[in-house]
């Protein structure tokens, strides 16, 4: 493996950062290669059973592993997130802030020039779809469960990111909160030691909450990862509320 | 000798339609490279349904205003052209009430939008995919890749079947098992395997039941919702899957049988026949 960098991009988490050609990368169960073979450097990576291979036309720039938004796998069918997790009461008038967790993506990017192309993206964790709200007027959405954590939790750090979320409830009564769903088109992950996202989610009845997605890191240090945008060439939109009109429980 | 300023109609000379005419090429040419680098440069960044929405845009924007600076080469009263193309649209409208009727019908499809391109459909006889959606007319493409072309009074006038208007739809499948397999474990079975599935949805979860004690074996009904835009690719995926699932655990989907009992004793004794049927 060849000295790797640290990358302002991506943040310096393990597998996550800049890697110039060839390396290797192995960690169970997860093995990635960028390695001469026959005259062309050819890419593979192998994880949960399946075998990537793709041959470069290149020799310049560089390879950079990036964690990027979860709905991706296996097609890209929703742009939406929706986490789901043991039933939290709130009293009216009150703001408490939770620690979730996210499934993670890996985008696998080559860069030259600061040009950057999608070379792969694969996930450590079993993706799964639901529905949000009603067969005709839901939406779909990328669903995740998850524990309900006081603090930062201890997460392994290429499968789950850290989601803190603040929830003020501005209605008149208690109300159950059993799951948030985001947009991931206005999304800004942070990378560091850990993969982060902040959300806040203002309840206005037990029915409709406003959520919104925060532009800051959950620690000093930790850098936007926003690599799949920019091969994508997609402008990141001004974070708007996304507005849960099918409730907030279950 | 050609003579340039020889006078066709009122003031306008040969040469006026000349450069008339030249100009609406240049006009066109220029709308048709302008077309062409808008699709080179933004097709990786704009959706394809609204990328030629914004060509098609451009491109009548070019053409109108190229003709609105030639027009000036005949001499023409603008306002005059207007009441006399008015006048020209009223009778070609009533000479062609089909066209108008079809250029009417394509105008409310573009507003109330029942389809939009690459939306799986069915109107009447035809099913498959919105290829192209134009004033006059809708292309579909069949899922044998044929291509049919709809008028869009037939369009407007049809009942349509839109499969992805929905973000989410359910299908189903009949599983037979023998009587004398574990469905117990059939059902436990099918319902780990749909949960491994990323876009058997969680919610609508999937429904797996026993349904009817048939004649030849046990009907277990297996409900499953999808995303729309993915649908079918999960419902042949997963039948296949059922198919092995089963196979795997030994349990057979038996044939259509029967048991025929003869009530009378025979040389022979008693004789018991199953017959596929």
């Amino acid at each position: 493996m060849t000295e790797r960098d640290q990358d302002r991009d991506t943040g310096a988490a393990p597998l996550f950062g800049a890697y110039d050609f060839p390396f290797r990368y192995e960690s169970d169960p997860l093995s990635l290669a960028i390695e001469e073979d026959g005259g062309f450097l050819r890419y593979s990576r192998r994880c949960c059973g399946t075998t990537v291979r793709k041959i470069l036309g290149t020799r310049q720039g560089r390879a950079v592993i990036s964690p990027v938004e979860p709905i991706n796998l296996p097609q890209e069918v929703t742009p939406y997130l929706e986490v789901r997790f043991t039933p939290v009461a709130c009293e009216p008038d009150s703001v408490q802030t939770l620690y979730l967790t996210f499934p993670v993506e890996i985008g696998v990017f080559l860069e030259a020039r600061g040009s950057y192309d999608v070379l792969d993206i694969f996930t450590l964790t079993s993706p799964k779809y639901s529905l949000y709200g009603t067969p005709v007027e839901g939406i779909i959405t990328r669903y995740h469960e998850s524990d309900v954590f006081p603090g930062i939790p201890e997460i392994d750090l290429v499968r789950e990111g850290v989601l803190s979320l603040t929830i003020r409830n501005s209605s008149r009564g208690w109300v159950e909160v059993s799951r948030v769903v985001m947009d991931c088109s206005g999304f800004v992950l942070f990378c560091g030691d850990m993969v982060s996202l902040s959300a806040r989610m203002e309840i206005l009845s037990r029915d409709l909450a406003d959520v919104r997605i925060g532009d800051q890191p959950l620690c000093e240090g930790m850098f936007p990862a926003t690599l799949l945008a920019r091969a994508r060439m997609r402008f990141i939109p001004e974070t708007l509320p996304f507005m849960m009109e099918y409730g907030v429980g279950s | 000798m050609v003579a340039w300023d020889s006078v066709i109609y009122g003031s306008i000379t040969l040469l006026d339609l000349i450069i008339f005419f030249f100009s609406v090429i240049v006009v066109l040419v220029i709308a048709k490279i302008v077309a062409l680098y808008l699709k080179r440069s933004l097709s990786d960044r704009i959706d394809r349904d609204e990328l030629d929405k914004l060509i098609k845009l451009v491109q009548i924007a070019i053409v109108g205003i190229g003709i609105w600076l030639a027009l000036p080469s005949f001499d023409f009263d603008v306002g005059q052209l207007v009441v006399i193309g008015g006048t020209g649209a009223l009778i070609i409208a009533f000479a062609s009430q089909k066209i108008v009727g079809n250029l009417g019908s394509g105008m409310f499809l573009l507003v109330e939008r029942p389809v939009k391109i690459g939306d799986s459909i069915s109107i009447g006889t035809t099913t498959g995919t919105v290829h192209q959606i134009r004033v006059l007319s809708t292309i579909i493409k069949t899922f044998e890749g044929v291509y049919v072309r709809i008028p869009n009074e037939t369009i407007f006038n049809s009942e349509i079947t839109n499969f992805a208007v929905n973000p989410a739809r359910r299908f189903e499948y009949r599983v037979s098992i023998a009587y004398g397999a574990d469905s117990g474990a059939a059902l436990t079975a099918i319902r780990e395997l749909l949960a491994q599935h990323p876009f058997v949805l969680k919610s609508p979860g999937p429904s797996v039941y026993v349904d009817n004690l048939a004649d030849s074996g046990v009907e277990i009904i297996v409900r499953i919702w999808a995303p729309s835009r993915v649908w079918w690719s999960v419902r042949t995926e997963m039948l296949e899957k059922i198919k092995e699932l089963l196979d795997g655990m030994g349990i057979e989907i038996p044939f259509p049988q029967r048991v025929i009992t003869f009530a009378g004793p025979r040389s022979g004794g008693e004789i018991h026949a199953e017959d596929d049927r």
